[in-house]
Order: C-alpha cells, then structure tokens, then sequence
C-alpha cells in the first residue's frame, strides 16, 4: 500500500471514520441497501441453499487438485494462441505486465475493475514507466481522478455524494458538471468512450477461469469488461491461482449465485466469456492474449490456516452485513480488501504482523460466515489469526500478559473461585451500573472502545450451591 | 522471473496430502453435450409458451423491452418504428447470414441507414478503425439471439464470423431478434449449451467470446443512484417471431 494510509494507526482512521457524518449516512445506507437485495435475491430463489453448497463443494475439489486445474487451463489458453505468465509477488507482477504494455507499445491502457490489479498497486507501476492506466468502471474512475482506493470490493466509491464527484469532474476535466447522477454518468461515458476506442491495450481481472475450455470470465454491469476485451488491440487478464473453475456446468453454478449475493441481481448485466485472442475470421477482438496468473501469499495458504478464504468470490456480502466495516468503511482497514474477508486477504499478502490490530476488528458475530455464498467460516480464521498474532509476540506486551493471566485464572477453579471476590474488590472504584466504562493506565486502552461487564456481586459459582439445591426435587 | 515449473512445483509443494474433511466434488457434466441439448430442445418444443412468458417477464424486471411479431417480415417495422421514435437514423446489423435474414432493403425503406457487418475478417488495417469508428457512431444495433433464459431474463449472443463483438455493445440501443428453438427454461440448461458449444459439436463460425447479456448497461456508483446506459446499451429490446425467427443462430449446439 502505498498511498501512506498505514502512517496513522488504525484506532485513529477508523475514529476518524466515525467522526465524519457523511461516511456514516453513506454506510448505513448502502450496506442496508445490498442486505436487502440480497436476502430478497434469495428468497425467491429455493435452490439457492443447496446451491451454496454446491458452489462450496466444487472450490474444495478445485482446490485439492489445483496443480492439475491450472495446468489444464495453461495448455488450453496455450492451445488458443495465448500466453500465460507466472507472478510469485506482486513485483513480480508489475514486472510483467509493465514489460508487456512496453511491447505493445502502449501509452494508454483502458481497465476494466479488478481488484487483483489493485492489490498488486499496477496503476502506480504504469503510471511510473510513462504509461496512463484508466479505470473504466464509473466507481473506479472517480475514486482514480480522486486519487483514492477503493472502499467497497463492488462499490468503490460508496463514501462519496454526487456533490463531491461534481466538483471532481468539474475540476479534472476542465468543465463545470451539474451534482446529478445521471449527468455525471453521461460525461464519464463520453469521456470514456474515447479512451476505449484510443488504447492499445486492455486489462482485466478475472472473475473465474474455465480450466477445460481455457476461458475468463468477468461479470460487469457497465459493460467495460466487454469494451477492454472487444477494442484494444492487447488484453491482459490478472487473476489469483483460486479462481481457476474445472468445466462450463461447474462455473454455472457460481454464475448462479454470484450476482444474488453481491447486488442481489439473478445475473450481472453482463457475463463476458473471453475464449483468447481473436481467432481467425473475427472481425473484433485482441491480437494478443495473455493470462498473468498471481499467487502473492495464496499458495502458502493452499495447506496453511487461511485456506479457506480462498474460496472467495469478491462479492462483498460479508462487508454489508459486518457491524465492524458498516461503522468505519473500507478505507480505515488501510489495505486494498477492506471487511472481514478482507482482513483474512490481507494476513494472506502481507502475513499476520500486518492484521495486530485489524484481527481484533471484528465481534465474531457470524454474521460475515453466514452471508458468504460459499460458507467460509470467517470467524474462525480470525480467531486463528488472533492466536497467530499472539504467538509471535506481535502484540503489545501488556495484552499478551493480561491474556495470559486471564487463561490461567478460567483455566484452574481454585484461582478462579478466589478470584472473583479479589476482582469485586478492584473494580470497585470503576463500576458504573454493572458496566465498567473506564480503567486507568495502560487498561483504559480496553475501555476506550468497549464497555466491561463488572463482575456480579454473586458469581454463578457462588451461587450454585443454592441453585442446584432448588432445583432438585423434593 | 517465475517458470511454469517453479510455479506449479511451489504450488505442488504447498499442497496438502490427504482429502480434509469437507464436501468436495465438481459439477456433473453432460456426457454428450450436443445430445443433452437436443433433449432440452425436445423438452421445450411442447412447452415453449409458458417458458416464453417467464422470459417475458424476467426480461421486463431487468429493463428489456419486449415485442412479438408472427413472422420475420414483421421485423423491419418494430425496428422502424423504434428508430422513428428515438431519431435514430444509422443502423448496423450482423451480416445476413448471421442474423438468417436480409432485413435492409426493408430497413432502408423505413428510412434508416443500413451498414450490414462484413461476414469475416477484414485483413485491410486502415478499414477497421473505419469500421469501428462506424459501428460506433450508429444510434441501433440488430443482432439476434443464441439463448433467451427464462430463469433470468437473459440472452446469450455467441461472437464471431458476421457477428462482431460490438454490435451489441456500442450502438445506444440494442435490438435482438430471437425465436422460439432459442428459448430455455434455467441457468442449468444454459450450461449443457456452454458445454455443446466447446464440444465437437461448437459451430464453426463461433468466435472468441459469449455474452450473457441481462439488461442493459447500468451502474449504481454514484449514491447508489441507478443509471443505465454507462458504457454498453442504454436500451435492450427483444424481438420474438413466432414463426421461429429465420435466424439460424438458436439452431446449432
């Protein structure tokens, strides 16, 4: 990440988040927007919980032979004429597809959303080799003109009002723009259409790529993903090893239940299948193809502890429904995936020291595992990624101590039945109707976000001599 | 730089041994793909009225318009008279072949502009800029249909020879043309298709991409405000002939 968000530390953006009144409106009414959808996406949809299943089934299997999925889909883009790169890191990443925009000879490259593009940062890495990158999908193309990253996997620019873009357009391309969605979409499309019709090359990500057929697949609803594939004479496709599908009866199933999750749509407005370059007899279409398949922290994971994020179909249903990111929003994670999913991507790509703090952003409420279409269990993983974070002693000493303490009281009767009277008379001075609010020293960083139940006057152990006596019948 | 063979060796070293515990299996797959869509075929040949009226209205909730002729004579006055109606003057269409009729002595006569898309490839470079800049330029786009989905209001339009990747994506207003061998019922019919159309039995004019196309272009990225019409189609008709359309392109797979 390189646009200095990690200076400040998380506490502070995300209070800085709380504190500003519009990100809150814009928040709550988006993420409330997209649960509706989705749940009534859902509920005219029966097959829909079997199919999440299903879904879930076929990652798994894709998953235990991906050496031999990516392998198929390598000889079959082969087979069509195109070409496949491999990118351990993201550097490597840039590298490859700087030096291929360079051979195209390429000054302006359209893109089409990709979140895969933005965790590799390419737009800086163009940008640095003289080459424009611009992104083509609306959200995108404003938070780009802003200068910003995306907040939302699939509304990127959810945190800005029509009079922010206004004043954005008005002052980037040099015309005074009224505040109307429908005006300010009309000038991004003619602005736009110039550049699709300009550039030499295209660069996508990828939704799903068909192992058998050596397809990618992108689901849009503006339609540049049909524009960056259709008119520069290069296409470029950036995709994570995982999201690699065996068949066409395999991807349909995704195809099915992507869009309900995501905006609540039975099917995006476009599902484009892009089968390589163009063949012979087609008028339209690249010359050139080429697939850069990324791991960046994924192959790691295929035997390790995040394993199951990797199932992950960027929708962003997990994001609406967390109570933790319809608070701050996605730019006070710091990172490019923002929520719960979001955290687990990111301890992928940048190991657990980067997620101290963003492991504890979360209640473990369940909500996030329950909204996922493929059921990956969030919560667990973060409660994993919490231990990881404690084992490496990343954490600040005082917590570590504090949790350590804490296990050896719950963990031996004796200490816990004699601690109860012992922390009745500690918390004495701080309890307020049964909540401790605020500690002193270095605990009131607890407290600062969070409220402690005191502990009872009468424990439940104290109280279960009675209790068991009662409820015995006489 | 990373090889194929570090790649996959790194990712054959990172897998774990043993199947784990979860659900794991892929989808079934049609065994013979151009028979599994002859079945469908049948099955929908009896039932193709209510299918119709499922499409109908699913292809209504994402912003379609839907019309109905008898027979594919009709056509041209649908087209012409959403042309009137929106001063639309430039039409391109695929080519005659692609589309199974030759629609624009009848366009013409409804005072519209016809430029019918070549049948192939067109080798000279400086013509295809010209080409595009045209297609580009034009206020409607015929094409036809290889699919109309019931289940989802959706159609699916095969690219290739005669058939141009943005006939349906550049003109503001898109007008497709179908008939009833290109209707089915599910996503999960439509699979055994995708499946039959990368078999053997895969027409030999088809080109490098497929759209599944359901509405028109839209977006929501400004306050969540919905707009259509960002980059593709701002409108999406839909032309049932209840002959069965000439169009050959619901007959293959």
């Amino acid at each position: 990440m390189s646009d200095g968000a990690l200076a400040t530390p998380f506490r502070a953006r995300a209070e800085a988040a709380l504190r500003d009144p519009f990100l809150q409106e814009a928040l709550t009414i988006a993420t409330t927007k997209f649960i509706t959808l989705r749940r009534e996406a859902f509920a005219e949809f029966p097959e829909g919980e079997a199919l999440r299943d299903r879904a879930r089934a076929i990652k798994e299997a894709t998953l235990q032979h991906l050496d031999q999925y990516l392998e198929q889909l390598i000889t079959s883009i082969e087979a069509r004429g195109g070409h496949v790169h491999y990118a351990t890191t993201a550097a490597e990443a840039r590298t490859i597809i700087v030096d291929l925009a360079r051979r195209a000879g390429a000054r302006t490259v359209v893109k089409s959303k990709s979140m895969a593009t933005e965790e590799i940062d390419l737009n800086e890495a163009l940008i640095h080799a003289g080459i424009t990158p611009v992104e083509t999908d609306l959200g995108e193309y404003i938070i780009q003109l802003a200068g910003e990253r995306p907040s939302h996997i699939i509304a990127p620019a959810i945190h800005k009002t029509k009079g922010q873009v206004a004043e954005l357009f008005t002052r980037e391309l040099g015309r005074a723009v009224p505040a109307d969605p429908e005006e300010l979409t009309r000038v991004a499309r003619a602005e736009l259409r110039e550049k699709f019709l300009q550039a030499e090359m295209g660069i996508t990500g990828a939704n799903f790529a068909v192992a058998d057929t050596g397809t990618i697949v992108l689901v849009t609803n503006e339609g540049n993903g049909r524009m960056v594939t259709s008119l520069p004479r290069v296409h470029v496709a950036v995709m994570g090893v995982e999201k690699v599908v065996p068949s066409m009866s395999d991807l349909v199933v995704f195809l099915a239940i992507l869009a309900k999750s995501a905006t609540g749509q039975k099917l995006s407005a476009y599902t484009t299948l892009v089968q390589g370059p163009r063949p012979a007899g087609e008028l339209e279409g690249p010359e050139e193809f080429h697939l850069v398949l990324l791991d960046n922290g994924r192959i790691d994971q295929i035997g390790g502890p995040l394993r199951e994020s990797l199932a992950c179909l960027r929708c962003g249903a997990c994001l609406n429904v967390c109570p933790v990111y319809r608070q701050i929003g996605g730019h006070a994670y710091g990172y490019t995936y923002p929520g719960p999913i979001g955290i687990l991507l990111t301890a992928m790509q940048h190991g657990p020291e980067s997620v101290k703090d963003l492991a504890h952003a979360s209640s473990l409420c369940g909500a996030c595992a329950e909204a996922c279409p493929v059921r990956i269990d969030i919560p667990r993983m973060l409660i994993e990624l919490r231990r990881q974070v404690d084992e490496r002693r990343i954490a600040p000493r005082e917590e570590r101590l504090i949790f350590r303490g804490l296990a050896a009281t719950l963990t031996r009767p004796a200490w816990y039945r004699l601690g109860a009277p012992f922390a009745r008379l500690l918390q004495r001075p701080f309890v307020r109707g049964r909540m401790i609010r605020r500690l002193p020293l270095f605990l009131g960083r607890w407290t600062h976000t969070r409220d402690l139940p005191a502990v009872a006057s009468r424990t439940f152990t104290e109280r279960w001599p009675e209790l068991s006596r009662e409820a015995t019948p006489r | 730089m990373t090889t194929k063979a570090e790649f996959l060796a790194r990712l054959r070293h990172g897998m774990p041994q043993g199947q784990g515990s979860l659900a794991a299996e892929v989808a079934d797959r049609p065994a013979h793909p151009a028979e599994a869509v002859e079945v469908i075929r049948r099955q929908l040949s009896e039932r193709w009225p209510e299918t119709l009226a499922r499409f109908q209205t699913e292809f209504e909730r994402v912003a379609g318009v839907f019309h109905r002729v008898p027979t594919a004579a009709e056509v041209p006055d649908v087209v012409g008279r959403l042309a009137r109606e929106r001063q639309a003057r430039r039409l391109i269409a695929w080519h005659p072949e692609a589309l199974g009729a030759d629609w624009s002595a009848a366009l013409t006569a409804e005072g519209l502009t016809v430029e019918l898309m070549p049948r192939g490839e067109i080798d000279d470079e400086p013509t295809r800029p010209a080409l595009r800049r045209r297609i580009a330029e034009a206020d409607l786009g015929l094409t036809g249909a290889d699919l109309a989905v019931a289940e989802t209001g959706s159609l699916v339009l095969i690219a290739g020879r005669g058939r141009p990747r943005s006939t349906s994506l550049l003109p503001p207003c898109h007008v497709a043309v179908f008939g009833r061998s290109a209707l089915v019922e599910s996503l999960a019919q439509v699979s055994a298709f995708f499946e039959a159309w990368h078999s053997d039995a895969a027409p030999e004019w088809k080109g490098g991409v497929i759209n599944v196309i359901t509405g028109p272009s839209r977006t929501a990225d400004i306050e969540l405000t919905l707009i259509r019409g960002v980059h593709g189609p701002q409108e999406l008709h839909a032309i049932f002939v209840e002959a069965d359309a000439p169009t050959a392109t619901g007959r293959h797979g």
